[in-house]
């Protein structure tokens, strides 16, 4: 691993109290990575969430410093240099201890039930998903040619991909609106379903259309900006709001 | 609607007849995928089911797979039988988990002389384990994929796919619990209580409250993957398993929908998975004492990203996104890379002869690979029910399983 160590120290949440650990991480070495290595270490580390270690499952979000990252995509080197401090916020120098080392608060998701430490239950940022909603998108073939006859696929064979969001709930956590809503991630999958099934597009913008749906919105874009997949839930909330406008019926 | 909408919008109701309940009791330790496909397939059964995992479900090794979902092209020429099983388990769950899975089939390249060489065996032994590989020009194999190597020597067709590695046996999971398995994240099994030399009990300890609690079964399956010496050392059982973990490298850019591999004998850095906007190169194979915290071997990611670039040039100047390591299972002890060890799986009884005495009511399930999960977890309830003398048939190959979403969404603790 090049670059020198990192001097860090981790403040994780853990209920009323917070574990902290002091460690000189090489540059590379994402926080999972830290407290993997602290817990094998024989460490008493607060829970916390973790499968694919690489940004494409959505479990290990937390709130870094105050801003929803995937602990598995930050990295010692990007806690070393200036960050946002609040989503969209201008990067400032990171907080640092008497002793010189990076602060580095992990706090939980906002918005859901904790389990343990900063493991939650991230059943809010699923629960207003619309049941069925499909996972699958065309992957758009850019000039290639068809997939080739397949013997073993009965289905039409199209280019298939997965959607970019992985719901890891930072949109939710993010998300400042404290009434009713279904939320920012409920309402990008509400609004793919509408473009991808036309056949479901009304009961999509009925959804949208509901006092939970788009209304509450207050164009923050804090999920937009925390959002790790690109996904920009704020964008799919503007369209859902640009066709419910075309759709006067709809939004009665 | 594009052409490919009927791949897309399939919908399903996860609605299986229930079978008759029998009385009987099993404790899952592990929630890997095996665990999550075992939970599912002895609900099926009519047991009740508790699975015990001492963090998140897919924490351990299978949520950190690459996600090739293999038709067993990869071990047709080393064994045949597995490639065969690979072949019938991809069918069966592109049939079951269809949400899960980016299915747009794979290229094997071959990139120099040795791997063109290896080619006419590698057909043939493809076709004789029941995969439909097929040798087609280079020239049509990059018109799929440009980013196919031009200077490539041969190139075979094969039925591979990518899956989630996280949502296909989160699916498998919601289907256990929509069946009344208790699923018990964030909670460790920390003893197996033997009563009169028979399993009685799991001690489990919940990280949320610390306090112990006894769970009564009459049966014990350690499905613990990499992790099945140390649970089964607390009944008394060496279980023969290699951990033996593998870098994997991921880029940002999909630079291919299909699945590329090399078309050589199995070795490290020798596939390529689209996942979403990323491209992984995956994998190395070292061996370790200790599945708990394998971090990614640094010298790997240079080797990885330079086997990638054989196979698809330019894929070293992509930006490296994440890099991380993953414990493989294997079956048998091995002091070398561990690549002489098996993928088979088995199923271990703790009472079979020679083991310890006094420690009946136990198995362990070792070896496998993610895309078997659902035949591992059929043959080790085959066992649970021999075991206990229940005559209920497996059938997780007949219904479409329920959205990993429905896991977390009827979780509302």
């Amino acid at each position: 691993m090049s670059g020198d160590r990192i001097p860090l120290t981790l403040r994780v949440r853990n209920g009323a109290a917070v574990a902290e650990f002091r460690i000189d991480a090489e540059p590379r070495r994402t926080v999972l990575d830290m407290l993997e290595r602290l817990r094998s270490g024989g460490g008493t580390v607060p829970a916390y969430r973790h499968s694919c270690h690489h940004g494409s499952c959505g479990t290990c979000g937390a709130r870094i410093n105050g801003v929803e990252a995937l602990m598995c995509l930050t990295s010692a080197s990007d806690l070393g240099s200036p960050r946002a401090r609040v989503p969209g916020g201008p990067a400032v120098e990171p907080e640092r201890g008497e002793d010189g080392s990076v602060i580095v608060e992990l706090e939980p998701l906002a918005k859901m039930t904790v389990i343990s430490g900063i493991a939650v239950y991230p059943g809010t940022a699923f629960a207003g998903i619309p049941a069925g909603a499909g996972y699958l998108a065309v992957s758009e073939p850019g000039g290639r040619a068809p997939l080739p006859p397949d013997p073993t696929e009965p289905r039409p064979a199209g280019r298939v991909r997965f959607e970019a969001c992985i719901e890891c709930g930072s949109c939710v956590s993010s998300c400042p609106v404290a009434v009713p809503f279904i939320g920012p991630a409920a309402l990008a999958a509400v609004n793919r379903e509408r473009e991808k099934r036309p056949e479901r597009a009304p009961a999509m913008l009925a959804l949208a259309a509901a006092s939970d749906g788009v209304e509450p919105c207050g164009r923050h874009l804090a999920c937009s900006r925390v959002c790790p997949q690109a996904v920009y839930p704020g964008k799919h909330i503007q369209l859902l709001r640009n066709a419910l406008a075309e759709e006067p019926s709809a939004s009665g | 609607m594009p052409a490919a909408s009927g791949v897309l919008y399939t919908r399903f109701m996860f609605d299986p007849p229930i079978t008759t309940r029998n009385r009987a009791r099993v404790c899952v330790i592990g929630g890997g995928g095996t665990g999550a496909a075992l939970a599912y397939d002895l609900s099926l059964r009519g047991f009740s089911v508790t699975l015990l995992e001492k963090g998140e479900l897919t924490s351990g090794t299978t949520g950190r797979h690459h996600g090739q979902l293999h038709s067993g092209a990869r071990y047709a020429v080393g064994d045949r039988a597995i490639a065969s099983e690979c072949m019938e388990e991809t069918l069966i769950l592109r049939r079951i988990a269809p949400e899960a899975i980016e299915y747009n089939g794979g290229v094997f390249v071959a990139v120099d002389d040795d791997d063109a060489d290896y080619a006419p065996v590698f057909v043939s032994a493809c076709l004789e384990a029941g995969i439909p590989a097929r040798e087609v020009p280079v020239s049509e194999a990059r018109s799929w994929e440009p980013v196919i190597n031009p200077a490539a020597r041969r190139t075979v067709w094969v039925p591979d796919g990518a899956f989630d590695a996280f949502r296909m046996p989160m699916s498998f999971f919601a289907a256990a619990r929509r069946l009344g398995a208790g699923i018990r994240s964030f909670t460790e099994a920390v003893a197996v209580d033997v009563v009169a030399g028979r399993a009685a009990a799991v001690i489990a300890r919940p990280v949320s409250t610390g306090r112990d609690e006894r769970i009564e079964c009459d049966y014990v399956v350690s499905a613990t993957g990499a992790w099945a010496g140390s649970v089964g050392r607390m009944a008394g059982f060496d279980a023969p398993i290699t951990p033996a973990p593998g870098t994997m490298v991921a880029v940002r850019g999909r630079l291919s929908d299909m699945v590329l591999s090399r078309l050589s004998p199995p070795g490290d850095g020798d596939i390529i998975v689209p996942q979403r906007g990323l491209s992984i190169i995956g994998t190395t194979q070292r061996v370790v004492d200790d599945p708990d915290c394998v971090l990614p071997d640094d010298d790997d990611v240079e080797f990885l990203l330079k086997r990638a670039d054989e196979l698809a040039p330019g894929f070293s100047s992509r930006g490296v996104h994440a890099v991380w390591a993953a414990a493989r299972p294997l079956a048998g002890r091995s002091s070398g890379d561990g690549r002489s060890l098996s993928r088979d799986f088995m199923v271990l009884d703790h009472a079979a002869p020679g083991a310890v005495p006094g420690s009946a009511g136990m198995a362990t399930l070792i070896g496998g690979k993610a895309t078997v999960l659902r035949a591992m977890a059929e043959k080790a309830a085959d066992h649970v029910c021999e075991a206990l003398g229940v005559g209920e048939p497996c059938r997780t190959r007949e219904f479409v399983l329920p959205s990993w979403r429905d896991y977390y969404a009827e979780e509302t603790r």
